[in-house]
């Protein structure tokens, strides 16, 4: 088994000239192919006037995961970060991190995309932001 | 034989070895169409929006066509139609990308009446987007003039689509003789397993060599297209396994879409087989279990999956055990065999079968009758004997389903 931390930020488009980010952070005990259990989760807003870059995207994740007491390896989607190779993202951050390879850690990045959109538009909502 | 040049664009600050890599599944590829490889060309820059390589290396290219004829021109990235078209007119030869290469193989290999549909339906998808620019292309030094070819640009996509409604009615009706098959394997007891992988790691092998049948085999991507089912007995109970068509790199979704048909045998299995060529560098290993992960991750529910490392005669135990602890986390259930040898086969038994639904244990007393002895017949037919005693009466200890026993207890109950 292995502990691992799935991330996901949903949000990464302009809405009313501004970016309104949730960054979903889902902390996860898994196998190869399986989610054995569900650790513990957290959820962190940003708001930015101009398109997250790179090192915004570290500092967010960074921000989100260490409201989590579990430790493990950061897990995400290549595409959070522009498609950047691997090693130069790891350099990025003071964490163990990697993009995402087996069915589990997919598995628990969809948990973490359900949790950062769903809370998104929760927060939309009660912003009444359209 | 035909002959063809390779071409492949690489990505500025790409790994070498991955880009040696993916060449050399492209030259495999290319043999496995029939081509004879004349010429490779690479080049590391940014696609053109025009040509894809820069105009100087299509030059470059249009020169070597000239001087060796080939007679197709194979791209490793996917091309849009209007840089097909540009390239085959600078170089004056047909040009392909490697999906078109893959669709090729399909359509050369594919028999059945089933297997003709999905390589058409395949055919289809990829056309579709491309069909408007194509009749534009095409004729366009025939507009005569305000909305010049319009409507004609519209049907062919509409004829396209249509197309692909009428095949796509067809394989589902297909599809649904194979669930109901399916159902009814499930419904007399057989376990459902399947073997995927990437393309050549031995699959149809391992298949062959498992129940002893003449599947076709060979050192070469996409032997098999068309599942095929056999039975198989793990430990008294029979499981049906099928050999499937291997995962590639980049298989786009409407490949995976037009073959669902023949997936579907992977993702409504009850164990998977997922075969690894061991014999291979381990980042190959890893890259490879990755696409496998890819592929299936979103269909994939709740399957228990068993990773087989084959060809472990090629290797040592060190290379092995090496490859074990470093892809524990792509590999579930590890199990070393060898195709070629055998060896492995009794662990892998004993992995499918921790894995297959739970049967339940009972004894029962039967009445020693002609009806008793049909009902002792169905349930060897159904289950597991462990033992079996004639007396006055036949007690009989055997395992099966749950189905199975309330059935048998019904009907003793019936007879006595």
């Amino acid at each position: 088994m292995f502990d691992i931390i799935a991330v996901d930020i949903s949000g990464r488009h302009k809405v009313n000239n501004e970016y309104l980010m949730v960054c979903a952070a889902v902390a996860v005990s898994v196998t190869a192919d399986h989610i054995e259990k569900v650790n513990q989760m957290a959820l962190r807003s940003f708001r930015s006037r101009s398109a997250p870059d790179i090192q915004s995207v570290v500092k967010m994740v960074e921000t989100t995961v260490s409201e989590l007491k579990s430790d493990g390896v950061i897990v995400t989607e290549a595409g959070d970060f522009y498609n950047k190779p691997q090693w130069l993202i790891d350099s990025m951050f003071t964490r163990d991190f990697k993009y995402q390879e087996s069915i589990s850690e997919r598995r628990c990045i969809e948990i973490a995309h359900h949790a950062s959109l769903s809370s998104r538009k929760l927060l939309l909502k009660e912003l009444d932001i359209q | 034989m035909m002959r063809a040049i390779l071409v492949k664009r690489n990505d500025p600050r790409s790994e070498d070895e991955k880009n040696e890599l993916q060449m050399n599944e492209l030259r495999e590829l290319a043999g496995a169409a029939g081509y004879e490889i004349i010429f490779e060309m690479m080049q590391t820059r940014h696609p053109d929006r025009k040509y894809h390589l820069g105009r100087g290396k299509v030059e470059e290219l249009a020169q070597v066509v000239v001087d060796l004829r080939p007679d197709k021109i194979i791209f490793h990235n996917p091309l849009s139609t209007m840089q097909i078209y540009n390239i085959s007119e600078t170089c004056r030869c047909e040009t392909i990308d490697k999906f078109q290469l893959i669709l090729e193989i399909f359509a050369t290999r594919a028999t059945t009446h089933r297997s003709k549909l999905q390589v058409e339906l395949a055919r289809l998808e990829y056309e579709l987007p491309r069909a408007r620019a194509v009749i534009s292309i095409l004729k366009k030094d025939e507009r005569p003039g305000f909305m010049g070819l319009g409507g004609y640009e519209d049907s062919y996509a509409q004829d396209i689509k249509n197309r692909m409604t009428r095949i796509r009615n067809e394989l589902e009706t297909i599809q649904k003789d194979n669930e109901s098959l399916r159902t009814h394997r499930h419904s007399k007891g057989f376990s459902l397993a399947a073997l995927a992988g990437y393309t050549n790691a031995g699959k149809s092998t391992l298949f062959n060599a498992l129940v002893d049948e003449n599947v076709e085999s060979k050192d070469m991507l996409f032997t098999t297209l068309l599942p095929t089912t056999r039975s198989l007995k793990v430990e008294g109970r029979d499981i049906l396994i099928t050999d499937t068509v291997g995962f590639i790199e980049d298989l786009p979704h409407w490949m995976v879409d037009a073959f669902r048909s023949t997936l579907d045998e992977i993702f409504l299995a009850d164990v998977v087989l997922l075969v690894v060529d061991s014999s291979e560098p381990f980042e190959t290993v890893r890259k490879k279990l990755l696409v496998c992960h890819e592929t299936m991750w979103d269909q994939l529910q709740d399957v228990a999956i068993v990773t087989v490392f084959n060809k472990i005669d090629l290797i040592t135990d060190d290379e092995l055990q090496e490859k074990f602890t470093g892809l524990a986390y792509l590999a579930p259930n590890s199990v070393a065999v060898s195709a070629k040898t055998g060896f492995g086969f009794e662990q892998l038994k004993s992995e499918i079968r921790n894995i297959l639904p739970e049967w339940k244990r009972i004894e029962l007393i039967i009445p020693l009758s002609e009806e008793g002895m049909s009902l002792v017949a169905w349930i060897y037919d159904e289950g597991l004997v462990h033992d079996i005693n004639y007396t006055d009466v036949i007690s009989i200890d055997f395992e099966a389903r749950d189905k199975v026993i309330n059935k048998a207890i019904s009907l003793v109950n019936g007879l006595s």
